[in-house]
C-alpha cells in the first residue's frame, strides 16, 4: 500500500512561497493499493491535481475507477470534485462514500454545490463519468484487497464528521479530520480505532498554546497522545493552519520530535507534505486476529 | 545676566526656529494640501488572478494562485471586485492600516465558487464597525443574501450570518446599472456572456477609470443564459441568438470603451478555445479584440487557466503584444499595482 499526499492544508489553500514545501492545496489524501485500488480521502482542491496525474492511465481513456471516502462536507474537503477532467470523462467510474447529514444526503449536499448558481457544472446530473453515492455506515467493505473501516466520531453543528482506516496485509493509515475531543467517550472510540495503525494521519492546525478557542480540532499534542496510546507507528499532522508557514513547521516538529526523544518514546513524528509517494509501513504490532475495531 | 555671546546665540536659535516654523508652515499648507489632493487618486491592486480553483503550485506564483479579486480605492471609498480566495490578503491589509475602512464596497460579477470563497476568510467581517455594501446579480431564484448565506452555513460551514459582526447590506442589481459610490465613483454594469448570467463592471473617477470582466465567452459561438448550454458542437445560428449576441457585445465594448485598464477574461489558448467553447471563458485573441474595440489604455488578462504556468503567461503576453501597437497588453499578477503612469 502506497500513499501521496494532494492536499495537506486545512480550510483555504495558501498559494505562497511560504507554505509550498509542505504544501497549500486542501485536504486529498490517495492510497494506493498494491492491485492497483484507488482510495481518495476527501476532496479538497488537492483532488484537482489528483485528477490531472491520471489523466495519463486508464482515467484517461475513459477507463478508471475510484473510492472516494467523505469524512464531512465543509468546502476544504469537497470543492475540488467537480474540476478534473477524469470526472467528466464517459465510462470512468466514481464511488462515494460519506455521512448523509441532517440537511440532507451526501448526494443532495453535492448536488448543491454543483447547482448553477455556485458551478458551471449544473448540478450532479452533468458529471460525465458514472458515480454513485452511498452512506456511509460502520460495516467494513472491501475495496479490492483493501479493506475499509469507517467511524461516525464527532459532529458539527448537523454534520457529523467521520474517520476511516484503511488496511492492507500488515499495512493500515487511519484518517481522523475536524475531531475534537470532548468527552473521555470520544476519546476512548479513536484509540479503539487507531489502535495499532501504521499510519494516523491527524489534522491538528494548532498547539495547545496557540489555542484561543474551540477551532473543533484536536491539537498537536492530543495527535501525539493519541498516537501514543493507540501503538500508532507514524504520526502525520495534517490540515495545516494557513497561516503555518513551513519553517514554523519545521519548528514545531523539532520541538516535538526532542520532547518524544527526551521520554524515549518511539513515535515517527511527521507533517503531511504534498508530493512525495511513499510506501505506508507495516505496524508495530500487526495482530490482525486480536483487534478490536468497532 | 547673559554674556553678548549667549545673547547672540539665543537671538540666532530663535531665526532658526522661526525659519524652521515658517519651513513647516509652508510645507504643511502647500504640500499638506498637494498630499490632500493626491489622496484622490484611483489606486487599484490584484489580490487574485486564478480562475476556476486556487492553486498553490510553484511554477504559478509569480502570476498568482489564489481566485479572483481586486480592490480600488478612491479617496475614502474603498471598493472589492469579487471574493476568490485573494480576498483573504486583502483583508489582513485593510486590518493592518492605522484606520482600517469602516465602509467597504463589494462588487460580485456572479457567484460560482471560485468568486466567492474568500468571503468567509475576509477578516473585516468579524469586525464590528466594518459596513459591507454587497452589490450582486438580482435573480428571481434566490436573492444573494440566500446564495451568500447557503454557501457559509452547514453542512458546507460552520458558519452563518449571526457569527459575522459586520454589518452587512445587500444590493441586488441588473446587466444596466449605474449607481455612485460616494463623491468620485460611478459604478456602471453589463450582462456578459457566462453560464447562469455574470456582471461585468466599469469604474469611473476623475482619476481613471477601470473596467472589470473577470468572466465572459466571446459573442459569436455560444450564447449563455440561465439555462445551461448543451454543447453539441454548432454554434449560435438563430437570428434571436446572433441579435442577442451582437447587443452584448456592444453592451461590453460600451463598458469597456477608452478604460485606462481593461481586466478581461483569458483562460484559454486559442486551442482550448475550440475544443471548450461551451465553457464561458474567451482567448488571448478574443481579450485583445475587445480591447483594441473598446480603445483601452491597458489590457489585463485575467483569470487564468489553473493549469497555466507563469512561463506560458509570459510567452502569451509577449505574443498578443507583438500583434498590437494600439495598446499594452498584460497578465494581471498578485500584488500588481496600476497607477495611471505606467507606460503605455
Amino acid at each position: 500500500m502506497k500513499l501521496r499526499f494532494y492536499g495537506v492544508r486545512g480550510y483555504v489553500p495558501t498559494p505562497d512561497i511560504q507554505y509550498l514545501r509542505y504544501g497549500g492545496n486542501t485536504c486529498c489524501t490517495v492510497i494506493y493499493g498494491d492491485g492497483g485500488e484507488l482510495v481518495v480521502l476527501d476532496s479538497g482542491t488537492g483532488f484537482c491535481f489528483f485528477g490531472d496525474d491520471l489523466l495519463a492511465g486508464p482515467h484517461g481513456r475513459g477507463d478508471g475507477e475510484l473510492v472516494l471516502l467523505i469524512t464531512h462536507t465543509y468546502w476544504d474537503h469537497l470543492l475540488g470534485l467537480p474540476f478534473p477532467g477524469v470526472v467528466h470523462l464517459p465510462g470512468n467510474r466514481l464511488h462515494i462514500y460519506g455521512p448523509d447529514s441532517a440537511r440532507g444526503s451526501l448526494e443532495i449536499v453535492y448536488d448543491g454545490l454543483l447547482s448553477p448558481v455556485y458551478s458551471p457544472v449544473y448540478g450532479l446530473a452533468h458529471i460525465g463519468a458514472t458515480h454513485s453515492f452511498q452512506a456511509i455506515s460502520t460495516k467494513p467493505f472491501a475495496v479490492g484487497g483493501l479493506t475499509i473501516r469507517a467511524l461516525p466520531l464527532s459532529r458539527r453543528m448537523n454534520s457529523p464528521i467521520w474517520a476511516y482506516r484503511v488496511e492492507e496485509g500488515a499495512a493500515s493509515v487511519v484518517y481522523i479530520t475536524d475531531v475534537r475531543y470532548t468527552d473521555e467517550q470520544i476519546w476512548q472510540t479513536a484509540v479503539t480505532f487507531a489502535r495499532d495503525a501504521s499510519l494516523l494521519i491527524h489534522s491538528a492546525p494548532y498547539t495547545r498554546d496557540e489555542e484561543i478557542e474551540d477551532y473543533g480540532h484536536g491539537r498537536v499534542e492530543d495527535a501525539i497522545d493519541l498516537a501514543l496510546t493507540a501503538q500508532v507507528r507514524q504520526l502525520s499532522l495534517f490540515h495545516h493552519a494557513p497561516t503555518r508557514t513551513d519553517d514554523e513547521l519545521d519548528a514545531l516538529l523539532a520541538h516535538y520530535r526532542a520532547d518524544l526523544a527526551q521520554r524515549g518514546v518511539e513515535l515517527v513524528l511527521d507533517a503531511a507534505t504534498e508530493g512525495p509517494l511513499f510506501d505506508v509501513p507495516a505496524s508495530i504490532r500487526h495482530q490482525p486476529s486480536a483487534r478490536e475495531v468497532p | 545676566m547673559l554674556a553678548p555671546g549667549q545673547t547672540t546665540l539665543n537671538a540666532f536659535l530663535c531665526r532658526v526656529w522661526k525659519m524652521k516654523a515658517a519651513r513647516a508652515f509652508i510645507l504643511y499648507t502647500v504640500v499638506g494640501v498637494r498630499a490632500a489632493n493626491e489622496a484622490v487618486t484611483m489606486e487599484v491592486s490584484i489580490w487574485g488572478t486564478r480562475g476556476s480553483y486556487p492553486v498553490a503550485r510553484a511554477e504559478m506564483l509569480r502570476y498568482g494562485g489564489n481566485t479572483t479579486c481586486a480592490a480600488v480605492r478612491v479617496g475614502n471609498t474603498h471598493i472589492v471586485l469579487d471574493a476568490g480566495t485573494g480576498l483573504r490578503g486583502l483583508g489582513d491589509a485593510l486590518l493592518s492600516q492605522p484606520e482600517p475602512p469602516r465602509r467597504i464596497v463589494l462588487l460580485i460579477t456572479h457567484t460560482h465558487w471560485d468568486h466567492i470563497i474568500g468571503f468567509p476568510f475576509f477578516t473585516p467581517l468579524f469586525e464590528p464597525h466594518t459596513r459591507l455594501e454587497i452589490y450582486g446579480l438580482q435573480r428571481t431564484q434566490a436573492s444573494l443574501r440566500t446564495t451568500i448565506a447557503n454557501a457559509l452555513s452547514d453542512p458546507l460551514l460552520p458558519l452563518g450570518f449571526e457569527d459575522l459582526r459586520a454589518d452587512l447590506h445587500f444590493h441586488e442589481i441588473n446587466g444596466d446599472g449605474v449607481f455612485a459610490l460616494g463623491d468620485d465613483v460611478v459604478v456602471r454594469t453589463a450582462q456578459v456572456n457566462h453560464p447562469y448570467r455574470a456582471l461585468g463592471y466599469r469604474l469611473e473617477s476623475a482619476q481613471g477609470t477601470l473596467c472589470f470582466i473577470p468572466d465572459t465567452g466571446p459573442f459569436h459561438t455560444v450564447l449563455f443564459g440561465d439555462e445551461r448550454v448543451a454543447w453539441n458542437g454548432t454554434p449560435a445560428t438563430s437570428r434571436a441568438e446572433l441579435s442577442a449576441l451582437a447587443q452584448m457585445r456592444s453592451d461590453v465594448l460600451r463598458l469597456a470603451a477608452d478604460a485606462d485598464w481593461l481586466i478581461y477574461d483569458a483562460q484559454f489558448t486559442e486551442e482550448q478555445y475550440l475544443r471548450f467553447p461551451h465553457w464561458g471563458h474567451s482567448s488571448y485573441s478574443q481579450a485583445l479584440e475587445i480591447a483594441e474595440d473598446a480603445a483601452v489604455r491597458h489590457l489585463l488578462f485575467f483569470h487564468h487557466d489553473p493549469h497555466r504556468t507563469d512561463d506560458e503567461l509570459d510567452r502569451e503576453v509577449a505574443a498578443q503584444q507583438l500583434c498590437t501597437t494600439k495598446l499594452r497588453v498584460h497578465a494581471a499578477h498578485e500584488g500588481m499595482r496600476l497607477s495611471r503612469e505606467l507606460p503605455l
